[in-house]
C-alpha cells in the first residue's frame, strides 16, 4: 500500500529524532500530526502556558526567547516544545515566528509513546548535554593509527614489581637482590617511603670505582631523593624527563606519593620513537638562536600530527608546553652564556595560557621573574637578560604580549617579597586592570631557575587571593561577562542580540571555562593551574557538582581540540593560526556538540554570577 | 453559484440528505469556529460530461489548523480508461482497477462533509469550480440531486490579497505553487489530490494569517466566503 501523506512522511524521516524511526512507525506518524502556520512576528508559544504537543518547523523559522533574551532560533527540520512535554510542565520561553512558518505539531500522548518506545528518540529529547558531548569526544577521537607515547601514561608501563630493600642492608645484599630478579635497578625504601635508589651505574661508580667495601649500607652509595614521575604522567613526559636529566630509571609514585613502581629507558623504547623528543634532543645542542628559532618552526607541524593521531587537546597542551618550555631554557642557557652568571637568584616564570599548558599555535608570550629577597632587581643584567628571552620567543613565532605581561617590562621582574605585596595591593583595591593581572599571575609556573621561590610564592598567593571576597568577586564579573554564542543557524554562527557572524571566535568559549575554573579554584584554594585539575579540585571540594565538573571538563576539551585542529589546519596550509572557524566547515556532528559545549558553559557561568557575592 | 439548483429536488435518505440536513455556519461565525473540508479531484480531464473523477484527496481545517488524521486519499474505479491524464497523476488503470466504484466512494466524501454537532463543513479548494462541477456531477449521477456547499476558494482569497498590491499578472500566477510560494510555504515535489489538498489548506492558513494582518481583527467566514 502506498504511504498516504508521503511529503510530511518523508520530511520527518530527513531530521532527528524522527530519522532513527523504523519506516512502520515513520508511515504511521504523520497521521497523528496535525499542521499549523505562523505569520512571521506572530507569537507561537507564551511562557507559562501549558503546552501538549511538540512542535516542528516544516518550513521557516522560529525563535525562542527568555524575557528578551534569545536562547535559540530554530529553523526547518527542528524541534520546540518538548521541554514542556518532558517536564509536563508549563513552557519556560515565548517561541515567536522569525519567518512566515508552518509547522507540524504531534500531540504529547503520541511523543510520549516515541519516546517510550524508541530510546533514540528518548536519548534526543532528555539526554543530557553530558552524554552528547562524551559522544562527540568518542567520535571526534576515534583512533586510527596509534601513537603510543602520546597515549600511553605511564602507569600502563609498569610491568614488575620494582625490587625494594630497606636502607641498612649491604651493598652485596643488594646487588644480590638485583641479580635474582635481573634488574638494572633497586628502590630504598625506609617505613614505605621512598628514600634512594640505587643503579647498575652506581655500583659501578660508587662502589667499584671508588673502592667501597660491598659490606657498606646501601645508604652511603644510593641516590638520595631521587626524581619521581607521577603514575598519571605520559611516556612522553618521562622520555622528557629522562633525556633531560639523562638518567634511565625513574620511579613511579601515586598521588599520595607512594610508590607504584619503576619505570626505565628500557620500557620507553618499546614505544614508537617520535618527532618531540627528538626537538627537544636537538634543540640542547643548539649554539645560537637561529638554531632554536628554526627548530621551534616544527612545533605547528608536531601540533597537526598528534591532532591526526588523535590525541587529546590536553595531552597536545602539555606536549606543546613541555616543547616550549625547552625553547625557553635553551634560550635562557644562551643568554647567560653571552651575559655572565646571573647577578641573584631568581625563577622564570610562565604565565597565562602557557603556565596552565593549554597554549594554542599562534598565542602571544605572557612571562615574568621571580627574583630572591636578597638579589637586586635594579640590575641592568635582568633587563639584558629577559630581552634576549622575550625577542628569541617572539623570533620562534611567541608574539609579544600587548599588554606588557612579560619579563621585560620592569614592572614584571620583582622579588618574592614585591610580588607579595603586589599581589595584595591587586587582592584588596581591585580595579579591572588590577583583576586581569591577578588572574593572570594565579596561572603561573615555574620554568627555569630556582623553582622553590615560586612554590613557596604561589601558596601565598592563593590563600590570599581565596579569602579575597573582593578579587574573587570581580573574577567572577569577569568570567560571567564573556558569554559564548548560543549556536548556529544556517551556516551561521548564532549571538545573543540574534545577529549572525560567519565565524565562530572558539577562544570566547575556551576562555570562559578557563575564568570559570579560575574562579572555583581559587575560591578552593587550590594550587592546581590547569583548567581540568582546577574543576577537579572545585569538585573535591564540593563547589561544583560532579555532573558540572564532568559537563565542563568535556566542553573544554572538545573546544580546545576543535581550535587545534583548525590551527593545526592552517599551519598545514602555511596560514597564520587564529581562532576564527568557519562554521560551514563544521560537520554537523561537530555543530551539534559544540551547541551544547556553548549551552554549558552560559549554565556555568549563569551559575556562577548568581551563587556568588556581586561585586560591590 | 454552487450547488444550490440541486436543492430544488426532493434529497433521497442517505448521505446526501445528511449533509442537506447539518446546518450551515452563519457568515458572520467566527473563522477559527468554521470547521473546513479542503477538496482537491483528480480527473481525466476538464469537462465533468466527458471525463472521469479518478480520485478524492480530502483533509479538514478546525481551529485555523489541519489535523492530518482526517486525511483521506480516495480512488474511484472508472468506468473506462484513464487516457493522458494518467501521465500527470501518476494513477495507472491497474491501480484504479482495484479501487471502488464511484456510488460507493462518494458517501464517504459525503460523510466528510458533515462536522460533529452536525454543522455543513465549508469546502475549500483552489480554483474551486472544478471541484464543485464534478461533485454536483458525482451527486447527481448517483442520487439524482445535489446539496448546497458554502465554497472558500483560495485563488480567490489570493485575488483579493493582491488587489491592493502592485503585481504583475503572468502565466500561472495563481496557480497553487505559484501562490504557496508567496507566502513562503515549502514546494512540494510530487502532486496527488492529496497532497494539494493539504497543499491548499496550508495556502489558506498563511492567506488568514496576512489578511488577518491587514484587517487588524480576527476574521469572520464572510471575509473568505465566495460570494
Amino acid at each position: 500500500m502506498e504511504v498516504e501523506l508521503a511529503e510530511v512522511r518523508d520530511f520527518l524521516a530527513a531530521h532527528p529524532p524522527f530519522d532513527s524511526l523504523p519506516g512502520e512507525v515513520l508511515d504511521d506518524l504523520p497521521s497523528r500530526c496535525t499542521l499549523r502556520y505562523a505569520r512571521r512576528g506572530s507569537l507561537v508559544l507564551r511562557a507559562g502556558l501549558t503546552n501538549d504537543r511538540l512542535f516542528v518547523v516544516r518550513s521557516g523559522a522560529v525563535d525562542i526567547t527568555d524575557g528578551h533574551r534569545l536562547v535559540d532560533r530554530v529553523g526547518s527540520g527542528g524541534s520546540f516544545g518538548m521541554s514542556a512535554l518532558i517536564e509536563h510542565a508549563p513552557t519556560r520561553y515565548d517561541v515567536t515566528a522569525r519567518e512566515d512558518t508552518l509547522l507540524i505539531t504531534i500531540p504529547q500522548e503520541d511523543v510520549d509513546q516515541l519516546i517510550s518506545s524508541h530510546p533514540t528518540v528518548a536519548v534526543h529529547f532528555a539526554a543530557t548535554h553530558h552524554d552528547r558531548i562524551r559522544t562527540a569526544l568518542g567520535q571526534l577521537q576515534q583512533p586510527e593509527r596509534g601513537s603510543a607515547v602520546f597515549r600511553t601514561s605511564v602507569r600502563d608501563l609498569l610491568r614488575v614489581p620494582p625490587v625494594m630493600a630497606p636502607p641498612d642492608v649491604t651493598i652485596t645484599q643488594a646487588a644480590r637482590a638485583m641479580a635474582d630478579a635481573g634488574v638494572s635497578s633497586l628502590l630504598v625504601m625506609e617505613d614505605d617511603r621512598l628514600v634512594g635508589i640505587l643503579t647498575d651505574r652506581d655500583l659501578r661508580r660508587r662502589v667499584l670505582a671508588a673502592e667501597v667495601p660491598p659490606d657498606r649500607p646501601v645508604r652511603e652509595v644510593m641516590t638520595g631523593r631521587p626524581v619521581t614521575v607521577r603514575a598519571g604522567a605520559l611516556a612522553l613526559e618521562v622520555m622528557l624527563e629522562m633525556t633531560g636529566r639523562n638518567i634511565h630509571h625513574l620511579p613511579v609514585v601515586d598521588e599520595d606519593g607512594s610508590v607504584v613502581g619503576l619505570v626505565t629507558t628500557t620500557d620507553l623504547v618499546r614505544l614508537e620513537r617520535s618527532n618531540p623528543v627528538y626537538l627537544v634532543t636537538d634543540l640542547a645542542r643548539q649554539t645560537d638562536v637561529d638554531g632554536v628559532v628554526r627548530l621551534a618552526y616544527r612545533i605547528p607541524r608536531i601540533v597537526d600530527q598528534l591532532v591526526s593521531e588523535d590525541a587529546s587537546a590536553q595531552d597536545i597542551g602539555r606536549v606543546t608546553a613541555a616543547l616550549t618550555d625547552a625553547i625557553t631554557v635553551r634560550l635562557m642557557q644562551l643568554a647567560e652564556a653571552e651575559l655572565g652568571p646571573p647577578p641573584g637568584s631568581y625563577c622564570w616564570v610562565a604565565l597565562g595560557s602557557a603556565a596552565r599548558e593549554e597554549q594554542a599555535l599562534g598565542g602571544d608570550q605572557d612571562n615574568a621573574i621571580v627574583l630572591a629577597d636578597d638579589a637586586d632587581p635594579a640590575d641592568p643584567w635582568w633587563g639584558r637578560f629577559a630581552e634576549r628571552v622575550v625577542s628569541g620567543l617572539e623570533a620562534c613565532g611567541r608574539e609579544r604580549c600587548p599588554g606588557d605581561v612579560m619579563a621585560t617590562n620592569p614592572t614584571w621582574r620583582k622579588t618574592v617579597r614585591d610580588w607579595r605585596v603586589q599581589f595584595a595591593r591587586w587582592s584588596h583595591e581591585p580595579e579591572p586592570d588590577a583583576v586581569l593581572w591577578a588572574a593572570i599571575f594565579y596561572d603561573m609556573r615555574a620554568v627555569h631557575g630556582d623553582t622553590a621561590l615560586v612554590d613557596g610564592l604561589r601558596e601565598e598567593v592563593v590563600a590570599l587571593g581565596s579569602r579575597s571576597e573582593l578579587l574573587l568577586a570581580y573574577l567572577t564579573g569577569q568570567a560571567a561577562r564573556h558569554r559564548p554564542p548560543i549556536g548556529f543557524f544556517r551556516g551561521f554562527v548564532l549571538e545573543d542580540a540574534g545577529e549572525h557572524r560567519d565565524t565562530l571566535d572558539i577562544k570566547r568559549g575556551i576562555s570562559a571555562v578557563v575564568q570559570i575554573a579560575r574562579v572555583h579554584a581559587l575560591r578552593a584554594g587550590s594550587l592546581a593551574l590547569s583548567t581540568s585539575e582546577r574543576l577537579a579540585a572545585a569538585r573535591a571540594r564540593g563547589v561544583l557538582s560532579p555532573e558540572a565538573t564532568t559537563d565542563l571538563t568535556d566542553a573544554f576539551e572538545l573546544l580546545s581540540y576543535l581550535r587545534l585542529r583548525h590551527q593545526a589546519a592552517q599551519a598545514r596550509d602555511g596560514l597564520p593560526p587564529d581562532n576564527h572557524i568557519d562554521p560551514a566547515r563544521l560537520g554537523s556532528l561537530d555543530r551539534r556538540h559544540l551547541r551544547d559545549a556553548f549551552q554549558i558553559v552560559r549554565t556555568a557561568q549563569h551559575w556562577l554570577s548568581t551563587r556568588l557575592p556581586p561585586v560591590p | 453559484m454552487a450547488l444550490r439548483d440541486l436543492l430544488r429536488r426532493p434529497v433521497p435518505p442517505g448521505p446526501l440528505a445528511d449533509v442537506a440536513d447539518a446546518p450551515t455556519f452563519p457568515r458572520d461565525t467566527p473563522l477559527a469556529e468554521v470547521e473546513l473540508l479542503a477538496l482537491d479531484l483528480e480527473t481525466s480531464g476538464l469537462d465533468p460530461r466527458s471525463h472521469e473523477l479518478l480520485s478524492f484527496g480530502l483533509v479538514p481545517v478546525r481551529g485555523m489548523e489541519i489535523p492530518l488524521a482526517g486525511a483521506r486519499h480516495l480512488r474511484v474505479r472508472p468506468r473506462g480508461d484513464v487516457g493522458d491524464s494518467a501521465v500527470v497523476h501518476g494513477l495507472t488503470d491497474d491501480v484504479l482497477a482495484q479501487a471502488p466504484p464511484l456510488p460507493e466512494v462518494l458517501p464517504e466524501v459525503l460523510h466528510t462533509l458533515v462536522a460533529p454537532g452536525p454543522r455543513r463543513r465549508v469546502l475549500l479548494a483552489h480554483f474551486a469550480q472544478v471541484e464543485t462541477t464534478f461533485l454536483r456531477a458525482a451527486c447527481r449521477s448517483v442520487y439524482g440531486a445535489g446539496v448546497r456547499l458554502q465554497v472558500v476558494d483560495t485563488l480567490e482569497v489570493e485575488r483579493r490579497l493582491l488587489r491592493s498590491e502592485p503585481h504583475e499578472l503572468t502565466r500561472g500566477f495563481f496557480r497553487l505553487d505559484a501562490c504557496r510560494r508567496r507566502h513562503h510555504l515549502p514546494r512540494y515535489r510530487a502532486h496527488s489530490a492529496l497532497t494539494d489538498a493539504v497543499a491548499c489548506a496550508e495556502l489558506f492558513l498563511a492567506q488568514c494569517a496576512r489578511l488577518e494582518e491587514r484587517r487588524g481583527r480576527p476574521l469572520l467566514l464572510d471575509d473568505v466566503l465566495r460570494p
